[in-house]
């Protein structure tokens, strides 16, 4: 860690800059959620990490590893601000979240659960990552555009998450939060992670960002 | 008549942006803290005549904090400068006895708009 701080030299103003940067983000992507469903998301203080992307799923193995199994929503994006998001609960996080859209505890077997749970996580990973990721991109200056996300429901997390997912030594900027959704005592991972193509611009997008409130 | 000014927040990024925004001019003394605890305890010790106050902080958030100042103080001003606008966050902050809202980022107009709100409550209390 330590090299690769060096390398790439970010320094820690530029990291508060990309922390409060997410702050803002992530308050209006639990505000546009808590507009769709009633519910109040309980946000935690972004944290953010550098890590080369081989080093990357056995750090979110690490983050997640109280849940055998997990749900998961992951979207790319480009622009100048380029990556992947990926929307990581625990396995029992589906019927609880479904339960949010349609206000019922129990459904019956003959209920096609898995498909409403996976369109409830497409739903709600479209909200959080799509308001969170533009947010970060418009307050740099950046217009992104958004893949289709891609949904994985209840399956094991390394069968999920795996080195194919990132391209190998390449730089990931890790922006993890954990959220909770107040009622339903649902906590989730969001994983933001951008190319070391990104990072330049981000570097600049974020001094720039800072020098616009410089007296 | 407002004459100090407490900024409660973790980031320093964001305070630097708070103390950007604040005029200059008017001869305001600022303090800042990093989380809910040293700002309650900062407001024991200066008693400021205006808050800005952060919510999601680390060791006490800013509703809890919040709660503490105006159990110490309720005539204390507080307004809530915070990213997370769900109107459920926006109501709970009014409840604890928030003076106002205020959606960051902060601009320098809608800090001296509130600014001059808090003013003029002052006044009117004399």
């Amino acid at each position: 860690m330590d090299d690769l701080m060096h390398d790439v030299s970010i320094t820690a103003e530029e990291t508060d800059i990309l922390q409060e940067i997410m702050n803002i983000a992530f308050g209006r992507a639990a505000s546009d959620l808590a507009e769709f469903i009633d519910i109040f998301v309980i946000l935690s203080v972004p944290y953010i990490k550098l890590l080369r992307s081989v080093d990357l799923p056995p750090y979110i193995h690490e983050e997640i590893k109280d849940f055998n199994k997990v749900s998961l929503v992951e979207q790319n994006f480009w622009g100048k601000f380029k990556g992947s998001a990926f929307l990581v609960f625990p396995a029992d996080s589906g019927k609880k979240i479904l339960s949010l859209f349609d206000g019922s505890e129990e459904h019956f077997e003959s209920d096609p659960v898995y498909e409403l749970e996976k369109e409830t996580f497409r739903e709600v990973g479209n909200i959080l990552i799509g308001a969170c990721v533009g947010k970060i991109a418009e307050l740099l200056g950046d217009v992104i555009t958004y893949s289709p996300p891609r949904v994985v429901v209840e399956r094991s997390q390394t069968s999920v998450i795996s080195e194919s997912l990132f391209d190998k030594d390449s730089l990931a900027i890790v922006l993890r939060t954990v959220f909770d959704f107040n009622e339903k005592n649902i906590s989730g991972y969001l994983f933001i992670v951008t190319s070391e193509e990104s990072f330049s611009w981000l570097k600049k997008a974020l001094n720039n960002f800072l020098e616009q409130y410089e007296c | 008549m407002i004459k100090k000014i407490l900024i409660v927040d973790d980031s320093p990024v964001s305070i630097k942006i708070m103390k950007s925004c604040i005029p200059k001019d008017k001869g305001y003394e600022l303090f800042d803290a990093a989380n809910g605890q040293i700002g309650v305890d900062l407001f024991k010790q200066i008693k400021p005549d205006m808050v800005f106050m952060d919510l999601t902080m680390p060791v006490m958030n800013g509703f809890e904090a919040l709660q503490e100042i105006m159990s110490l103080d309720q005539r204390a001003i507080v307004v809530i400068a915070t990213a997370d606008v769900q109107i459920k966050a926006i109501a709970r902050a009014h409840d604890l006895g928030a003076f106002s809202v205020l959606k960051k980022p902060p601009n320098k107009d809608n800090i001296a708009a509130v600014i001059a709100e808090v003013e003029e409550t002052l006044a009117r209390r004399g």
